[in-house]
């Protein structure tokens, strides 16, 4: 069996009387990408800034790459890449001297910073200082930063908020290439499509605690209502109709609609992981 | 793929980022090279020479620079006879000015449109005596007689009382009488480097403060920029590679006393001081650029913005600007002067430029600013150290 690339067991965590970690518990498989899905504060920034040395371990045990992660463990963080959620790069600095600083910290002299900077579509502004990028320019920036020294545990925070469709669809690409090659993913985000598209399986976190942790059709599974809504033209208007898909003469229907001249459309009535995350938490991932 | 990393190579690293930061900075840029400009300039046009003589107006005697001549020009004095004691009252009280010609001393009030003869030159007058009429032969015939002496507001008590001797030693003299007392022999002992004739010069004085002035930029600057990279959170991007805390803190020390280094070597260089044992102030200014270093790390993580950070750069500079600007001034400097961080670094620079002093004088002066930099180092390395591990 693989070994995990990243383990938490029991993992507590307080900034001061606020608990923000309860004791959770998962783990992450090479190759594997895990959205972390919940609400702000509910405890996804601090499980990764604890599992990238940023916070001390204080109860229960976190593993990355099977080594006990502590706080500024260069043995750790020489294998990991992190992208943050803010956009925390060197403005006076171009794109092409920002991978070039990062990657002397993990050792690489001969970094090939314009083939990094052409796979998230900025080597044309390789040599304009950061200060002049746009944010989605930032972003796709930051994702080539996580990417210098070829990490096999990428730590994703919210890596395409409020980014335009074309960069998150650039980034999501990215991510998906790396776990593609055997980096393990841990993505947090607020997007359950993103989630749904990306991950293998998400886990539902909030105030501390993982509520659910599987892969999104297993939670649709289980949750959703195996249905498909079928909507007809008839003579007095437009007629929707659904159809559960566990009923005895559910075939039936189903062919009768299909023969029908008035067959507008059929859609399944699956659950998104948003109306799962409610219906396990209780609440909105807007929240 | 990353491979293991030296502390020094990640070290290196982040001197190298902060130093192309620091001359990317166009604000922190433009104002190190016009401090620098400033400096030179003003350097430059600062007097070079003092004038050591003290010019004295008499009036009353025939002819007073041979009664006064000797003993006067031994002292340092240029005797300026005056036609009556009025004048020479006008003159120092700044109603009229002195004006030495071939035939005498001419005065011309202060409100007239007169000019000066061609040829005649202008001489300042702070101190007067006027001698009434007839006062060697009132003197010599044991006559009771008043002298005036006119000094102006400037002139230091010392001298007034100088001055009142002298008119007593006079008075013996014109009346051909020995002085009362058999005056001891006097032997001037001058303990340190003898500085008649050399005085130190305004350039002269203000040469410490203009080094120190460059230093203090340094601090501005380098805390400004540690601030940012605190608020911007870039070092937290930092500290989850390789690199650690210590590895972040020991750049910003060498960054910062590097520059500060190169700064001071460059003013020092402009203003042609670096004649005069320049290893012995390489290191008095390399332990001076650690110091401000460590006081720029104390401001910068204090700092919350740039207007708070720009606060407590003021709040340290003005204390350890205070021994810059006691230099100016002859004297010894007050004790709480001297318990400052950065008298040793002045009393240093000044020992060695001004009075030549080598290794051997200067060691106590290293010794104490080597102790301060250690202790405001350290200070500067845990408060910064604890602000980036609670970023």
């Amino acid at each position: 069996m693989t070994e995990a690339a990243i383990q938490v067991q029991d993992l507590h965590f307080s900034y001061g009387r606020t608990e923000a970690l309860r004791g959770i518990s998962f783990e992450v498989a090479p190759g594997e990408i895990l959205g972390f899905l919940g609400p702000n504060g509910a405890g996804k920034s601090t499980t990764i800034k604890i599992l990238t040395g940023q916070l001390p371990v204080k109860t229960g045990r976190a593993q990355v790459l099977g080594i006990d992660v502590t706080a500024d463990d260069p043995q750790v963080q020489s294998q990991i890449g992190v992208c943050f959620e803010e956009k925390n790069l060197y403005e006076a600095l171009s794109g092409r001297e920002n991978l070039r600083f990062f990657a002397r910290l993990f050792g690489i002299r001969d970094l090939d910073a314009d083939a990094l900077l052409r796979q998230v579509g900025l080597a044309e502004r390789a040599r304009d200082p950061v200060a002049k990028y746009s944010k989605g320019m930032r972003q796709r920036l930051m994702m080539a930063r996580a990417l210098v020294n070829r990490p096999k545990v990428l730590f994703l925070d919210e890596p395409t908020d409020g980014l335009d469709p074309v960069s998150s669809r650039a980034i999501r690409t990215l991510i998906k290439e790396e776990a593609g090659s055997g980096a393990a993913v841990l993505l947090t985000t607020h997007d359950m499509f993103e989630a749904d598209e990306l991950s293998d399986r998400v886990a539902f976190l909030n105030e501390g605690r993982i509520h659910a942790i599987d892969t999104p059709e297993n939670l649709k599974l289980q949750h959703g209502r195996r249905a498909v809504k079928v909507r007809m033209r008839e003579s007095d208007g437009v007629r929707e109709q659904s159809v559960p898909l566990d009923a005895a003469d559910a075939g039936e229907q189903l062919g009768a609609a299909l023969r029908s001249p008035g067959l507008m459309t059929i859609h399944t009535e699956e659950a998104t992981l948003e109306s799962i995350f409610i219906e396990i938490t209780g609440r909105s991932l807007e929240g | 793929m990353s491979r293991p990393v030296s502390r020094w190579a990640i070290v290196r690293a982040i001197v190298r980022k902060d130093l192309v930061e620091y001359a990317r900075d166009r604000l922190w840029l433009f104002l190190t090279v016009l401090v620098l400009v400033v400096v030179t300039v003003l350097f430059w046009v600062l007097p070079d020479d003092v004038n050591e003589s003290i010019v004295l107006g008499v009036s009353g005697l025939e002819d007073p620079a041979a009664v006064l001549g000797g003993p006067a020009a031994e002292d340092g004095l240029e005797v300026v006879p005056f036609p009556s004691g009025a004048d020479l009252e006008q003159v120092v009280a700044g109603e009229a000015d002195a004006w030495q010609t071939d035939g005498g001393t001419l005065v011309i009030d202060g409100d007239s449109d007169q000019a000066p003869p061609e040829g005649a030159r202008r001489v300042d007058v702070p101190i007067g005596i006027a001698f009434p009429e007839g006062f060697p032969a009132a003197t010599a015939a044991g006559e009771e007689t008043g002298v005036a002496v006119y000094v102006d507001g400037s002139v230091p008590e010392e001298l007034r009382t100088a001055m009142a001797g002298l008119v007593r030693e006079l008075a013996f003299q014109v009346a051909g009488h020995p002085l009362p007392v058999e005056v001891p022999a006097q032997g001037f002992v001058v303990l340190g480097e003898d500085r008649v004739g050399s005085q130190q010069s305004p350039r002269e004085g203000f040469r410490p403060l203009f080094v120190f002035m460059v230093l203090m930029m340094e601090l501005f600057a380098m805390a400004s920029l540690i601030s940012k990279e605190i608020q911007e959170r870039t070092v937290t991007a930092v500290l989850v590679t390789p690199a650690g805390v210590a590895d972040v803190l020991a750049a910003k020390g060498i960054a910062g006393a590097l520059s500060g280094l190169a700064q001071a070597v460059v003013v020092l260089a402009a203003i042609d001081s670096l004649r005069v044992h320049p290893p012995l102030l390489l290191t008095l200014l390399l332990l001076g650029s650690v110091m401000v270093a460590g006081t720029a790390m104390l401001a910068g993580s204090m700092g919350r913005d740039f207007m708070s950070t720009l606060f407590w750069g003021m709040a340290f500079l003005v204390p350890l600007l205070v021994p810059a600007l006691a230099a100016l001034f002859p004297g010894t400097a007050s004790p709480w002067v001297r318990a400052l961080p950065s008298y040793p670094l002045i009393r240093g620079l000044v020992d060695v430029q001004s009075n030549g002093a080598g290794w051997a004088d200067t060691l106590p002066q290293l010794g104490i600013l080597a102790a301060w930099c250690a202790a405001l180092f350290t200070a500067g390395w845990l408060v910064l150290r604890r602000r980036v591990q609670a970023r």
